[in-house]
């Protein structure tokens, strides 16, 4: 800021606010990304640019839409959630089990859900009270969730749910596709949640600055251990219509599926260091991921490959955020070293 | 607050013949001091003179040892920041204490947010409100940011300390104690900040400064108050001394 007291005197506040944009157009570029690439898609093989293949990318992004938002919450509050993928094999397998034993559906899917939040909050809990950094409390958790799915259906594959739940995965309603509905509803309340409550602003001070938060008088231990109960309940309606849409489960559900949404939030622009993150920009990430994987799969290429392009694209999402956020020392020394020679150069 | 019942003259805060002592280091040897509503009391001195273990004890980070603080003519006890502040005791801290990330606003309200009801059930920030009262209380202390919903990173290191400021005067106290609140600052931003400083005196606030630069204090302060090794040398008015005067007391302890 090189603006001087003189010109910024607050003559009856008028200059308060001056400079505020009216429209903030954050998300422009990635939308502009997610055209282009569907343009480029559909110039490679058009039956990309169909109706029914882009409900059916909607559909499969829906699981990774929601459980987005959770980590889009995990991760403005500077912490990291790698459990996701282990938490929903989990409780998908619970609920097969009850279901297989003849309990009603709405009590299953009752404890389904205690049973996500728990596991979400026991991350919480050692994040808040047991100064476990996120990384390692949740790789623990990682293992040992997925640990107990194998153990709790020792291997077996779970078929033939309710015809209420396959309605959840595989029901229409006015033509769209019930997850995709139950997504767009969910990411409302998320983005609501997120910019207009006091969680989702005691979130992003938290990740900003975990001090200053605490001095200010935010709940912090409590928004700890809130968030990541949050982000079980989003695993767990992200497992209900995943489990849904295949009319099954298995103890591997969701393996790889954390760096698949840690990728979608960061590309949509939240910090890895914490204080920032759009809701719009995780829902564009999980979409814009989900059709690469469309588009690879309809052009034939292996499941394989796409965990390789996944793990590039996480790589040169955070680089490029870093690079728009001056994180990168040597490149600011460089641009201050041409700046310094410029101005030498006008001077002599 | 409570000033009507204040003689005009007589000091809102008064400190009377306070100690500290750290194991056998006394860090505060019996110092008074009075502060005036509408004054700028600075105070001076070297490294370990004192000055931040005083204005802890007043802003209740720490507890006397000896003496008393009275607050509007009644003696006080505060046994945390928090009392201090609920008897209009604010403190500006050296480091900033906003979340950078945050928006002028959020900042100003964190932790005290402006909510409403929807549909009768759940709460949701008044933003609109927020914003405005942030629009009023920064017009009412003069203080000028370029923007209101951008993060504070964005904003100078001036801006950034006035905004700082800002936060505590949400909740109108009497008395602001700052520590070095132009520290690290260049010259136009601390120029903004002693701009807000002087505006808070004219409203009528009680300041209490800490700072090292001298032309600073010269500039703003009614008052300076020496310390050395822990007692007060002394306290001169600012328009009836010179700053080599101010000198010699800081550093040879001489009235």
């Amino acid at each position: 800021m090189s603006t001087t007291t003189a010109d910024v005197r607050a003559e009856d506040g008028k200059s308060i606010g001056s400079a505020d944009r009216r429209f903030r157009l954050e998300g422009l570029g990635l939308t502009l990304v997610i055209v282009a690439l569907g343009i480029i898609f559909t110039l490679i093989n058009p039956r990309f640019a169909s109706v029914d293949n882009f409900l059916n990318i909607l559909t499969q992004a829906s699981t990774y839409i929601i459980v987005a938002m959770g980590m889009t919450f995990v991760i403005a509050k500077a912490g990291i959630d790698l459990s996701v993928g282990s938490t929903l094999a989990v409780v998908t397998c619970v609920f097969f089990g009850f279901i297989d034993d003849g309990m009603p559906w709405a009590l299953a899917l009752f404890i389904m859900f205690a049973l996500g939040a728990a596991l979400g909050a026991v991350n919480g809990l050692m994040v808040a009270f047991l100064a476990v950094p996120a990384l390692i409390a949740t790789l623990g958790t990682m293992v040992a969730y997925r640990g107990a799915a194998l153990l709790h259906s020792s291997g077996k594959l779970y078929h033939g749910l309710p015809p209420e739940i396959v309605w959840l995965g595989q029901g229409r309603l006015f033509g769209i596709p019930v997850p995709v509905i139950m997504a767009a509803i969910f990411v409302a309340f998320c983005w609501w949640l997120f910019n207009r409550t006091r969680f989702g602003l005691h979130c992003r001070s938290v990740g900003g600055n975990r001090e200053a938060a605490r001095l200010a008088g935010v709940p912090v231990s409590r928004i700890e251990v809130l968030v990541y109960t949050f982000m079980g309940v989003c695993v767990t309606i992200g497992g209900l219509i995943w489990m849904a849409r295949i009319d099954g489960t298995q103890a591997t559900l969701g393996t790889a599926m954390e760096i698949h949404v840690i990728a979608a939030t960061i590309i949509g622009g939240t910090s890895l260091f914490g204080g920032r993150g759009t809701i719009y920009g995780s829902l564009a990430g999980a979409i814009l991921l989900t059709m690469l994987n469309n588009a690879l799969v309809i052009a034939g290429v292996e499941f394989f490959w796409q965990l390789v392009a996944i793990g590039v694209i996480v790589v040169i999402a955070v680089t490029v955020n870093n690079v728009r956020e001056n994180r990168i020392v040597w490149l600011d020394t460089l641009r201050t070293r041409r700046n310094q020679k410029s101005r030498r150069a006008r001077g002599a | 607050m409570i000033t009507e019942a204040l003689e005009p003259h007589q000091p809102l805060l008064s400190v009377r013949d306070i100690d500290k002592s750290y194991g056998g280091l006394r860090a505060i040897d019996g110092v008074s001091l009075d502060i005036k509503r509408g004054e700028i009391v600075a105070l001076v001195g070297d490294n370990g003179a004192g000055k931040s273990t005083l204005i802890k004890m007043i802003c209740g980070a720490l507890r006397p040892d000896g003496g008393e603080i009275l607050l509007r003519g009644a003696p006080v006890s505060f046994g945390s920041p928090k009392d201090a502040t609920d008897s209009g005791i604010e403190t500006v801290h050296q480091s900033l204490g906003l979340v950078e990330t945050l928006n002028v606003p959020e900042n100003v309200f964190l932790g005290r947010e402006k909510t409403f009801r929807v549909f009768g059930l759940f709460n949701q920030l008044d933003l609109p409100k927020m914003r405005a009262e942030t629009r009023r209380l920064l017009e009412k202390f003069r203080i000028s940011v370029p923007t209101l919903n951008e993060p504070v990173f964005r904003l100078s290191g001036g801006q950034r300390q006035t905004i700082a400021i800002s936060r505590l005067l949400l909740s109108e106290p009497d008395v602001i104690i700052m520590d070095e609140p132009m520290a690290a600052l260049g010259v136009d931003e601390g120029r903004q900040v002693m701009d807000l400083v002087v505006n808070l005196r004219d409203q009528g606030i009680a300041v209490l400064m800490i700072s090292h630069n001298l032309e600073h204090v010269f500039q703003i302060a009614d008052r300076i108050a020496v310390l050395k090794n822990g007692r007060l040398v002394g306290v001169v008015a600012t328009a009836e001394t010179s700053r080599e005067a101010v000198v010699a007391m800081i550093t040879l302890g001489a009235a």
